[in-house]
């Protein structure tokens, strides 16, 4: 049986607004994260993933299973959605051990889950109140904690630290890698981007309904290599480099910054550029510093989605 | 920039009047709801029903089209008060029908979405949000109510001419007042309802369940009481009441309640669904 | 256990919890009660007068011989003080339509026991003569069953099943929680079936307690000594078959109106089709009649409805009631007509998508 999330060539219409369009995909277990601006289809492959939705064309298969067969698939599966509301009247004990009983599990060990589940989310005091008087973030703490209770092997999460104060947006990231560690598939979406950056093994970046790219970040940029890399320059003297600099072809934008000591450089040749910057310092030019502007998750974004942004 | 170093300055221009900024909600529902296809089609249906009695009234008037009928069949062809009556009675069902489908519409979206905050945080009103939405549904139930029936009415006055008019100048005045009153307490129902429950579904239903249900179980209390008190609880009873007795062909049983508290049991039911909206439309978010 | 029928009583507990419980169902109990209510009203009242008019009691033979054209001086000479005398008088328009004029009207009302006499006179002469019992179980029997097949079946029941059985799909749809359901291990059919369980346990128990309550309430205030004779005759066998159409009432509506949840997004449309379709049955010719839920439920009734009064003569020419099936054709019928519903309830559920949006 496949270890992977598989999608191929998916699409999913609502009427005639697109959901995603073709996206094929391989989704290893790990930590994944969906990036992507509102509307571009991050829900839509969750829910696709889950049958919540069917697809329109394509097939998709989770770890083997078919998200048309729920009574297989949820049992290895946990989704904590985005929808905000629990069935009416549910405490928050009854909300996580409902689920665990419709999981099968006899009272006492659906009783015992229950608690075991709210304790890893800090909400023990709070159990025994309804979902509906909850705060934002106590909503997300106990949606997190019946997606969990059941410890599935595939564990989907729609913006997972909206709502969460750091000390538990730090205790979540420390969950989601628990559950990764242990060969789990961890897939996530959020724009917190930074702390997409930090926590995900890859990322999966999405727009208007399409895959634009997939892969570990690093790799990510690497297959980007067409699109300008961003650099910023310290050095005492930055108008005199900006003129070296600009010199040279590959070099499309060169920034001069306020206080005339730093630079914004975009270069289609990371290459040339490091050749580059090697024969200014030896022509004498002091470099302070050179740091890369657009390694992380925000900049790929910038790249890849916004356009413009 | 902190917001008070910015220089805020208030808008100066010139502003709407009052009564613009109200018709902005009927305006933009009004939009919406023509837009809808079973609204349009309840809209074209309800246009059935007086063109088939504006080709009754064209035969009534044309006493050579019925020369060859006995007397029982012109005095069945009378346009009176009856006629305006049964006319008056088909049309109801279609604003009830009309008012069902568009009322809940109007209210329950806000409460669901709390935007009744919104709405309130502009220079408004709840009762002139009220005036608003009951402008809605009385734009929509006047285009198959009392509008149609001045038609009907005002084709029989040109058709009979001004003999007819003096015997029965009350009709057209009954036809009027009485479809008012429809509206009004349609509109109010369907308010109401839509205010009760954030459902749209759930409110049609409860529209339809008010006249209905309400029809069914004063029919119930009549029977087991022996008695016709309990119409008093049959919105649709109490409003035909007030048509007959305007147009002066009300008589009662005896044991039927008297016009009087007729009329008070319809302001009793439309003081009953102000005091609904009154409850229910406050700008705070209620989670229960 | 199987882990189905596990899963099935587990999805019905958690259901029927809140088809019993929540707040917003508390009036389909109203619905259900309202006619027990009025019923127990009036047996109360009936056992009020009966001991207020006791006192009172005129000879059974003088208030026969009350003849029409007797003035009431007369009348009131011969029979004694009334048990109410009541005069009014009311402007009616005259023969040529303009002019008003006015009449008087008196009222004069006898007691032999038994019955209640009704005198009414204008302008002083004995117009109209009304004889009614106090109350009879033969007559409250004929209520009942009017009330039973007019109101109960026709309206309460009707839309009890539409409220509860909405609620259970289309319902979470509008309360945005269906996903909650859909993220279960659980096959969609087995969800349908536990849902459906739980809304038929809640509408048969509310309803049928309310047919048996009602019913109760329909005897309490006759002769002790009728109501025993009918417990030990009829009665039981008139309950039953009651209870039975009430039950199966609700199952055929609430199949319907689950499925109609899972098929219309506006699910008020097909209700109001189906209230027509209803509401029009009995004018319709008795092949088309036989396609109607409320034909079968009256079929198993013991007793036929009287012909409403109120529906005008021309329209009372028109009602031409079928012969009523059988009643093991009707109970098959109708669970036939259950099954096939559900079925096409279950090919819709396993398409349904979760989309909020769009509600």
């Amino acid at each position: 049986m496949s270890n992977e999330i598989i999608f191929s060539e998916v699409s999913k219409f609502y009427g005639e607004v697109l959901g995603v369009n073709r996206v094929s995909l391989n989704v290893p277990p790990g930590i994944t994260s969906l990036v992507g601006p509102n509307g571009s289809g991050k829900t839509t492959l969750m829910n696709l993933m889950c049958g919540l939705i069917h697809a329109d064309q394509g097939t998709i298969s989770v770890r083997g299973m078919s998200p048309r067969d729920p009574e297989k698939l949820m049992r290895s599966m946990g989704y904590c959605t985005q929808f905000d509301a629990a069935p009416r009247g549910y405490s928050g004990y009854q909300f996580v051990s409902a689920a665990l009983l419709l999981h099968g599990y006899s009272a006492a060990e659906a009783d015992e889950r229950t608690w075991k589940a709210i304790d890893r989310v800090n909400l023990r005091e709070a159990a025994h109140r309804k979902v509906a008087g909850y705060s934002k973030g106590m909503r997300q703490r106990i949606r997190l904690a019946q997606s969990i209770a059941h410890e599935p092997e595939v564990l989907i999460l729609d913006e997972p630290l909206n709502g969460l104060d750091p000390l538990v947006r730090a205790e979540t990231i420390a969950l989601f890698r628990e559950f990764a560690a242990l060969g789990r598939h961890v897939i996530l979406s959020s724009h917190v981007l930074q702390e997409v950056d930090v926590i995900s093994d890859q990322v999966i970046l999405i727009a208007n309904g399409s895959i634009i790219a997939e892969g570990q970040i690093h790799n990510v940029r690497e297959e980007m290599s067409e699109h300008p890399s961003q650099f910023l320059i310290r050095c005492p003297d930055a108008a005199r480099v900006a003129s070296l600099l600009f010199a040279e072809d590959h070099i499309t934008e060169v920034r001069l910054h306020a206080d005339r000591m730093g630079l914004l450089v975009l270069t289609r040749s990371r290459e040339r550029f490091s050749h580059l910057l090697n024969e200014i310092v030896l022509g004498g030019q002091a470099i302070e510093s050179i740091v890369q502007a657009d390694a992380n998750v925000d900049s790929l974004y910038e790249y890849l989605i916004g356009g413009g942004r | 920039m902190a917001v008070y170093k910015r220089g805020y300055q208030r808008y100066e221009g010139t502003r709407t009047t009052a009564w613009e900024r109200l018709m902005v909600l009927p305006r933009y529902s009004w939009s919406r709801l023509i837009t809808q296809r079973l609204v349009i089609a309840v809209l074209m249906m309800s246009a059935f029903w007086p063109l088939l009695c504006a080709i009754f009234i064209y035969i009534a008037n044309h006493g050579e089209l019925l020369a060859g009928f006995g007397q029982g069949f012109q005095r069945f062809l009378a346009v009176d008060g009856n006629f305006f009556r049964v006319f008056m009675s088909v049309q109801s069902v279609f604003a009830i029908a009309l008012a069902a489908m568009t009322g809940p519409g109007l209210i329950a979206p806000d409460l669901a979405n709390n935007a009744l905050p919104l709405y309130f945080s502009r220079p408004m009103s709840r009762w002139e949000y009220v005036l608003a939405r009951l402008m809605v549904l009385g734009g929509m139930l006047s285009a198959v109510t009392w509008i149609p029936g001045l038609l009907i009415y005002g084709m029989q006055v040109g058709m009979a001419g001004s003999d007819w008019f003096s015997k029965y100048w009350n009709l057209g005045l009954a036809v009027f007042v009485g479809f008012l009153m429809l509206v009004l307490l349609t509109s109010l129902v369907a308010l109401a309802s839509s205010a009760w429950v954030k459902w749209r579904v759930v409110a049609g239903a409860l529209v339809l369940g008010f006249f209905f249900v309400l029809a069914g179980a004063a029919q119930m209390m009549n029977a087991i009481f022996r008695d016709k008190a309990g119409s008093l609880l049959n919105p649709i009873y109490l409003l035909e009441r007030l048509w007959m007795s305007m147009m002066g062909i009300d008589s009662p049983s005896e044991s039927e309640p008297g016009l009087v508290q007729c009329v008070f049991a319809l302001l009793g039911l439309c003081g009953l669904m102000l005091l609904v909206l009154e409850r229910k439309l406050r700008p705070v978010e209620v989670v229960k | 256990m199987n882990l189905w029928a596990k899963q099935v009583l587990t999805i019905a507990r958690l259901e029927v919890r809140k088809a019993f419980l929540s707040k917003r169902g508390l009036w389909v109990y109203v619905l259900a009660l309202f006619p027990a209510v009025i019923f127990l009203v009036h047996g109360f009242d009936v056992k009020l007068k009966r001991q207020r008019w006791s006192s009172q009691i005129t000879d059974h033979a003088l208030l026969e011989g009350v003849q029409a054209g007797e003035t009431a001086s007369d009348v009131r000479m011969r029979l004694g003080p009334p048990l109410m005398d009541r005069e009014f008088g009311r402007r009616r328009r005259g023969e040529d339509g303009e002019r008003l004029e006015e009449e008087r009207y008196r009222h004069l009302r006898y007691f032999d026991g038994q019955r209640r006499y009704d005198f009414h006179f204008t302008n002083g002469v004995l117009k109209e003569k009304f004889e009614q019992p106090l109350a009879t179980l033969e007559e409250n029997s004929q209520v009942f069953a009017g009330v039973f097949q007019y109101f109960y079946l026709r309206l309460a029941v009707f839309f009890g099943c539409l409220g509860i059985f909405m609620n259970l799909f289309r319902g979470e749809m509008l309360d945005k929680t269906l996903h909650f359901w859909f993220l279960a291990p659980v096959r969609r059919e087995v969800l349908l079936v536990g849902k459906y369980g739980a809304g038929l346990v809640a509408a048969a128990v509310i309803f049928g307690a309310g047919t048996i309550v009602t019913f109760l309430a329909m005897l309490w205030g006759l002769d002790p000594a009728d109501v025993q004779a009918y417990w030990q005759s009829a009665g039981p066998g008139h309950l039953f078959w009651y209870t039975v159409a009430t039950v199966l009432g609700c199952v055929g509506y609430g199949s319907v109106f689950l499925a109609a949840g899972l098929l219309m997004r506006n699910p008020i449309i097909p209700a109001v089709v189906i209230l027509f379709w209803e509401a029009i049955n009995g004018f319709l010719p008795a092949v088309l009649q036989k396609l109607s839920v409320l034909y079968y439920l009256q079929s198993l009734c013991p007793l036929p409805p009287p012909v409403d009064k109120e529906v005008p003569a021309v329209m009372r020419v028109l009602l031409a009631p079928a012969e009523p099936a059988p009643a093991a054709l009707a109970i098959l019928g109708l669970l036939g007509v259950t099954v096939l519903v559900l079925w096409v309830a279950s090919r819709a559920v396993r398409r349904l998508e979760v989309n909020y949006a769009t509600d």
